[in-house]
Parts: C-alpha cells; structure tokens; sequence
C-alpha cells in the first residue's frame, strides 16, 4: 500500500514537474520577446542637416538596427544651443534609457548633466568630444591627433626651407584644437619650426578670413595655411581666394563640407584630413549598447580618419565618405 | 538486457508504467524533434524561396531601369537631331542653334517624365557639351576624358555601357550618387568624329529599392557589379573602413542561388544577364526561425502535454491491469494462510486475468471443498476408532474379574461377589448401552468408582482411593471414558510395582472456569524423560482396558480444543499427578464450533 502511495506521489511530482516547466516556458518565451531590445538615446551636438550629423545618426541607427536596440536621436537645431542640448539630457534621462550616447557641446556646460546622467544609473558613452572631467564609460571620437598628422605628414612635401606656415585654428583650448595643432606639428616632423604663428577663429568663417588677411599681412612671405576645422579652413581658404593667392600657398584643410570639396577639387586645398562620422556614429551606440548589455568596452574608441586629395577623392572607397548623403 | 532492465522492478505494475511511460516519452521526444527540423527546414526552405523571388524582383527593377535607359540612349543615338550635330561639318550658327534646342526639349521631356533621372547630356568632340535643360555646366577642374564611364563608352563602340554606382562629379556644382549608363555614338562617314552620350539614374531609386525590401530586422540586401565592386550596400562605410566583413568573393565565386554562411547566414544571389550584377539578400537564420521559436514551444508545450497524459496513462492503465493480479496475490496468500473464507475474486472482464482468477476462484473452492471433506472424514473415522475403543472392555480385565468373582464365590464371599458383580454390572452397562459421546461428570466419576471398586477388591490391601468432587461440577459434561483410562494407568504403572499400599486420589474442582479432574497416585512415579514422552509409547496394552492416555488426551483436545487435555507432574519414587482440564459449562458451544 505504501509503495503505491510513493507511486502516486511520484506521479504527481512529476506531472508537476511537466507543469512548472510549462510555465517556466511561457515565461521565459514573453520575458525573450519584452526584454530583449535595448534603448539608447543619442544626443548629438546639433541634428541639423549637415552631412557631418546626419552620418552620425545614419551610423547610430545602422548599429541599433544590427544590435536589436532602439535608438532615439536629438539634438540643437545648431551646435552653439548649448543649453537646449543640456535640457535634452534632462529629458532623456526622464526616459530612462539603458545608456545614453552624448557629443557634449561644451566641455564645461555639458559636464554636470553628463554627471546627472551617470548619477541616474544610466550608461554613458561621450561622442565626438570629450570634456574638462574624465565621464562615461567610454568615448568614441575622432583621434585628433591621428587627424592632424595626417595633414601635416602631407604636407611636409610642400615644405622648402624659406616655407613659412600658418594655423587657422577654432576654439583656443579646446581638446580638438589641441590634439590636431600637436598631430600637424608632428607631422610636419622638423618642420613644424617653420610654423610662424596659430590665430583661432571661434569656429566663425568670416574671423577665420579677417585672421587669415592678417596673418597674410604679418607674414607676407607665408606659403602654407592650414585650417583646423571646417570653419577655419573655410574662412582661410575664401582669404585667400579673394586675394588671388591660391597659387602661390599650399592649403590644407580638415573636414569635408561641399564647399571644401569643391575647393579641393579646383586645386585650392592641396589634401583634407576628413572624419568618419558614420563610423563615429555607428561605434557611438555600438558601444553603448554593449555597456548597457554588461560586456566590457574599451574607454577611448578611434573612429577613424582618412587624407584625402584630388587625386584619390573619386575612388570608390573616399566618395562614399565624401559624399556620404545621396540627395 | 531490456528484460532484465524490466526484472529490476519489484512489481509488475511498476514495469509496465515505467516502460510506457519511456514509450511514451521516447515517441513523443522523436516526434518533437522530427517536428522542429521539418519546421527548421520548411521555414529555410520558404524563406529561401521568398528572398529569392524578392531579390528576383529587384533585379528586374533595376533590369527594367537599365533598359529604360538604354532606350532613350538608343533613341539618342539615332536621333537625326542628334547626329546632325554630331556629324554635320561647317554647321551653320543659326542651325546648330536650331539643333540645340530640339535637343534640350528631347532631354528636358526625359528628365520631366522620368525623376529618377538625374542627368542625361550629350558629349560632342569639338562641340559644345549638351547637358539637360541647358543649366548645367560641366564642371571645369573634372578632365571628362578621363573618366571611367567616358573611357568604357568610347571602348565599346557604339555599346550601351553601365557604371557602378559613383559621384558624378562631370557637371559643375552637382555631386549626385548615381548610376551611368554612356554610349559613343560614331558616324561611319566621317570616322574620328565622335560623341558620347550618357544617362545618369539617380542611385536613391537603386538604394530605395533595396531598403524598401525587408528581410528581418537585420537581413539586408547588397547589389554587386560584374566585377565584384559594390553597387550598394547599406553598411557600405563599414565595409571601407574594415570594420564589417562582407562576402563578395564567395558570391562572385558560387554557382549556387543560396548558401548558408556557419554564423547563421543565409545568402541568397540573383544573377542579372543584363547589367552582369548581383543581386545578393543576407537574412539571419535566427530571426527566420523566430517565428519557428514559437513554433518550438508550442511544440514542446504540446509534447509535455502529451507526455502529462501519457504519464498519467502509464499509471492507470498498469494500475488497471495489475489490480487483478494484485488481489489474485492477496487471495493466494490468504490460500496459503489457510484461509478460504472471503477469498473469492471478483471476475470483472474476461480477458487472461479474468480467466485466471475464475480458476482461481474454482481451484480455491475445490481445495476448500476436499479439506472440509478430509476434515470431516478424517475426524468422523477418529470418532469411530475411539468408538470403537472405548465400546470395548478389554477381555483380560473381564476374565480376570470372572475369574475373581468365580474364587470368592467358592469361598462364600456372597457380600464381596454381590459388590462386585454389581460393579462389574455398572461397568458393562455404560460400555454397552450408552451410544452418546458426552456423559456428565457425575456418570464418569460413577464408571470410574466401579472400576476402582472391582480392582481395590481384585489387589486387596494394595490399593486404597478417595474421590472427592465439587458438587456444582457433577452436573458438567465430558467426553465419555477420560477418568478411567487415568485411574487404570495410575494403578498399572504407579501402584502395580509400589510396595505396600497405594493411595490413588480423585479430585474434582473448578479453577478458573475450567473443570479440572486430578488423579493423584503415591507410586512409583516418573523420571523427566519418561514424562516427556508419555504420550508417545503409548502402545496398546493388552492387559488394560484399550483406551490409552495419548486416546484420552487426543479426544479431550477434538472436543474442546487444544487448550484442553492431559498434564502430568511426577516425581520418581513419590508419585504422578495428572490433571484433565476440561471447559466448563461451555463444552456444547465449543464443541460446535470445532466442526
């Protein structure tokens, strides 16, 4: 009798056991089908219709896409609205997001609202720039340096040794401005001696052009004007346009705004140390997305650079990053 | 091995429901598994076949573009308009003004009809370029001679010719991702004189095509030219960079429609023979079988549904069939103990078991049968013995008497022949006449007194008795002759070989509810191992009356039970106690419920 009571316990025990595996099943089919995408907000320094920004956020949406995450990209109508980009922080973090992707917009504004960020738990990955303060658990950037040796180490063909070089910079101080000026310098190798003097333009053209005049004027024997940035490059290269110096000085430039392509292309511009946003902005929320996931990422991540020439900037790999939008 | 397996169980029952329920769960894990790689292999299939027809008509989107293009390049080239000032030497100023107009509104008819034109222009040697509606420029720091699509259109004379997807970068101001289609257009008359017209399709309608086609969300479609260049690629930047692998050598390699990358990629190539490209769509097995996922659990719910009732089967079904069995053992042992009251099996069905227990039931009741038949044989043949016996006196002790009598009637010993006579009478009378098996106690002490009567005449001073009795047991009833089968042998073996005088002494009391007869004698007595034995060598003696103590003893114990009978108590050399227990006042009941 008490053999087949076991019997029957046994039964039962196993008919549960089948039960709460079912359920166990249901269970973990929905919990597979709720849990398994990952949300990431990307706040850019500006969303407006720059190839620059619109690759970034085309990069970001491809790596959600890839990784199974839901992306949300905002940003200022213009770089310089520093603090509507900072109430857009407040905003995401309302969301809860799993990490936030951030191009701070100024390395001291931003940085208390980056720390909020990394306060409310959610995992934070700087974008394009970095800040006063070490924040985040990685930064996906350009590496600045990489960005002005290249130009330089090009340039420094054009050198002869009466050569004198100017630097059209953008913000003094900056950490872009810093790793580019010391990555052209490098470059130049022992040439950079022959670099007479840096005026920075606030990343506003029309400075960059004055500065430009007046460095023509100071130096009346400079051949060689790089621009730090696309405003800088741009004010310089119009300087010397307007001047009729095209011929006589060597320009380089760094990024890849239509007008600097077609300055490339008229022979203006002797190189262009461009990004690669779309990179930038896909490794930005790959990242992202792997913290948020637990898995370890390295702190600075190098989105890339490449020099480009009129030579090169048709070939099938530089005219996708020339030309990144097909309108 | 299976069978020895199945031996390990100690009951049937257990093996049968362990055995099914291994069935059960073995058929049912194959049919899951069966399941899930038919669905695997239906969903792979069917998605192969989709992407196919998908990628199929991507292909023949661009195909049906292409040859659109290749239309109005024909159109073109044949154009008389377009030859004329193509080939017309000395072309007047006012004509080739003429010549030019018609020829913008052939093209600016194009590019309004079609938007997914973005430029078509024709390229004369030594003559002004003709570029769409007139606007555009060529863009003057761009060498068009040596361009690719320029160089390819002059090589394949006269043959439409279809770039990759690039920057058209020959018209000023304009840096448009497109797709080119040129042809030089020569005049046999006068050779060396030459034209190249091209067509440009706007690459967002190749690009939109591709992403407007959805395999999962993270399946996508890639377009390769004949040579292995990419036309499209929606991760094209990676792919430059380093950062993304892409199979473009397999593809260009394969002779298959799809194959199947090991990380779960499935690739599936539409070939065009017109434009030479490669259509290829890269869906993720994984999120193909999503849909098999479900599939998947709904399966393994079925199956452990399933494999539930099975369990529950197995049990039932082997509790069904071992109940039978099961009750057969019980009824069997309850056989084995003896026991053959409520052993009868309930015969439900009629399979084996049902049989089985019928012969069971009929074999049980014909043992049952035989027993009691034997019992009663048995006991009815004992009773005739001891009947038998105990009808009898032994002749001995009747000569002996006669014998007695005879010699004190010679001697005038008329009071002696008288008692003894009478007693010898007594005697006689209840051997004789009385049939019944039960007398009162009263009626055997009477027996048992005229016996000893005859023999304390018969031994003279050798022999004395008492007999004391309760009076409230006189009217008790025993089986008839136990008190003097004791007497006789108290006086044979205890007094018989006593120097002297003996003393036998008869007592009758209740103890306990028993009625307890003691016939105690001061002779010669017993050793243990006599005692022990007594009722064994108990041969017939010839000389006594013929009822032995181990028959006195035997027939108590059939009457009443065996907590009745005879004991002993003996010392040598100073006498033998026996003890008859018999019940008292219940003898009736008891006896009845013997039989």
């Amino acid at each position: 009798m008490s053999r087949r009571k076991t019997e029957r316990r046994l039964l039962a025990a196993g008919l549960l056991a089948l039960g709460a595996l079912a359920v166990c099943l249901l269970l973990w089919q929905r919990r597979a089908a709720l849990a398994e995408r990952t949300e990431i907000i990307l706040i850019q320094k500006a969303l407006d219709d720059t190839d620059f920004w619109t690759s970034v956020a085309q990069g970001g949406e491809m790596a959600a896409e890839e990784h199974d995450a839901d992306l949300t990209v905002m940003g200022p109508a213009e770089e310089q609205e520093i603090g509507l980009q900072n109430e857009m922080i407040l905003e995401a973090i309302a969301d809860k997001p799993d990490a936030i992707v951030l191009a701070p917009g100024s390395s001291e504004a931003t940085l208390p609202y980056a720390r909020q960020i990394e306060e409310a738990g959610i995992t934070l990955v700087l974008l394009d720039s970095t800040m006063e303060e070490e924040a985040g658990i990685s930064a996906v950037a350009t590496d600045n340096f990489e960005l002005g040796y290249k130009m330089g180490s090009y340039m420094k063909q054009f050198v002869a040794p009466d050569t004198v070089i100017g630097i059209v910079g953008h913000v003094e101080g900056s950490s872009t401005a810093l790793g580019r000026e010391a990555g052209f310098r490098a470059g130049l190798g022992e040439a950079q001696d022959q670099v007479a003097e840096i005026v920075f333009c606030d990343s506003i053209t029309e400075k960059a052009s004055e500065l430009t005049r007046g460095l023509l004027e100071k130096y009346p024997e400079m051949d060689m004007i790089v621009g730090l940035n696309e405003y800088s490059a741009v004010g310089a290269a119009r300087a010397v346009l307007e001047l009729g110096l095209s011929d006589q000085i060597y320009m380089a430039g760094i990024d890849s705004s239509l007008e600097q392509i077609q300055l490339l292309e008229a022979g203006v511009y002797e190189a262009l140390a461009i990004q690669k946003p779309f990179n930038m902005g896909y490794l930005g929320v790959e990242t992202a997305v792997r913290a948020a996931r637990g898995e370890r990422v390295e702190e600075n991540i190098d989105s890339g650079s490449e020099l480009i020439t009129k030579e090169n900037m048709y070939t099938e790999e530089n005219q996708k990053l020339l030309f990144p939008v097909a309108e | 091995m299976k069978k020895n397996l199945l031996m390990r169980f100690r009951s049937v029952r257990t093996a049968i429901a362990v055995s099914f329920g291994v069935l059960a769960a073995s058929a049912l894990l194959t049919y899951f598994i069966v399941s899930l790689r038919y669905t695997e292999r239906a969903v792979l299939e069917n998605s192969t076949e989709y992407t196919s027809q998908l990628i199929g008509q991507v292909n023949n989107d661009i195909d049906s573009y292409i040859s659109y293009m290749e239309n109005i390049s024909f159109i073109v080239a044949s154009n008389s308009d377009v030859r004329d000032y193509l080939f017309t030497q000395n072309l007047g100023e006012e004509r080739k003004a003429e010549l030019q107009e018609r020829i913008r509104t052939v093209f600016e008819t194009v590019s309004d009809t079609r938007e997914d034109i973005t430029n078509i222009a024709l390229l004369p040697d030594g003559r002004e370029p003709m570029i769409n509606g007139g606007a555009d420029e060529l863009n003057s720091y761009t060498k068009i001679s040596e361009l690719e699509w320029y160089q390819r259109a002059l090589e394949a004379e006269g043959q439409a010719v279809i770039s990759t997807s690039h920057v058209q970068n020959a018209i000023a101001g304009k840096y448009d991702w497109v797709v080119t289609l040129s042809r030089s257009i020569t005049n046999n008359a006068s050779p060396g004189v030459t034209g190249v017209f091209f067509v440009d399709l706007n690459y967002n309608s190749i690009s939109d095509l591709c992403e407007r086609i959805s395999l999962g969300n993270k399946g996508y479609i890639y377009i390769l030219d004949r040579n292995g260049g990419i036309v499209y690629h929606p991760q094209q930047q990676l792919i430059y960079s380093g950062m993304k692998d892409e199979l473009i050598s397999e593809v260009m390699e394969t002779d298959a429609s799809s194959f199947l990358t090991g990380d779960g990629r499935l690739y599936t190539i539409s070939r065009s023979e017109a434009t030479g490209w490669i259509v290829v769509g890269v869906s993720y097995v994984s999120e193909l079988m999503e849909g098999a996922d479900e599939a998947r659990i709904t399966y393994l719910l079925a199956a452990m549904l399933l494999l539930a009732v099975a369990m529950l089967l197995a049990f039932l079904l082997s509790d069904q069939i071992t109940k039978p069995i099961k009750s057969l053992e019980l009824s069997m042992k309850e056989v084995e103990k003896g026991n053959f009251s409520h052993v009868a099996l309930e015969v439900r069905n009629n399979n084996e078991i049902g049989r089985l227990s019928r012969n069971f039931n009929a074999m049980t009741r014909e043992i049952q049968k035989l027993m009691e038949q034997s019992e009663k044989e048995q006991k009815a043949k004992r009773r005739y013995e001891l009947k038998v016996l105990q009808s009898q006196i032994n002749p001995h002790f009747l000569y002996n008497t006669l014998d007695s009598i005879i010699w004190m009637a010679e001697w005038g010993k008329n009071q002696e022949v008288v008692k003894m006579t009478s007693s010898l009478a007594r005697l006689l009378r209840r051997s004789i006449s009385n049939e019944q098996e039960v007398v009162t106690i009263e009626e055997e002490i009477d027996y048992t007194e005229a016996y000893l009567t005859i023999q304390k005449m018969r031994y003279q001073d050798k022999l004395e008795y008492e007999i004391e009795a309760e009076p409230d047991i006189r009217k008790e009833e025993t089986v008839k002759l136990v008190l003097q089968p004791v007497v006789e042998n108290a006086i044979y073996h205890g007094i018989k070989y006593k120097d002297g005088k003996g003393l036998i002494q008869i007592r009758g009391f209740r103890e306990e509810g028993d009625i307890v007869l003691q016939v105690e004698d001061d002779g010669r007595g017993m050793d243990q191992d006599t005692l022990e034995h007594i009722f064994e060598k108990h041969v017939r003696d010839t000389k006594s009356n013929g009822v032995g103590l181990q028959n006195v003893h035997e027939r108590i114990r059939l009457y009443y039970g065996a907590a009745y009978g005879l004991s002993f108590e003996s010392e040598p050399g100073k006498g033998t106690v026996v003890t008859i227990r018999l019940p008292g006042g219940k003898g009736e009941a008891d006896e009845q419920k013997e039989n």
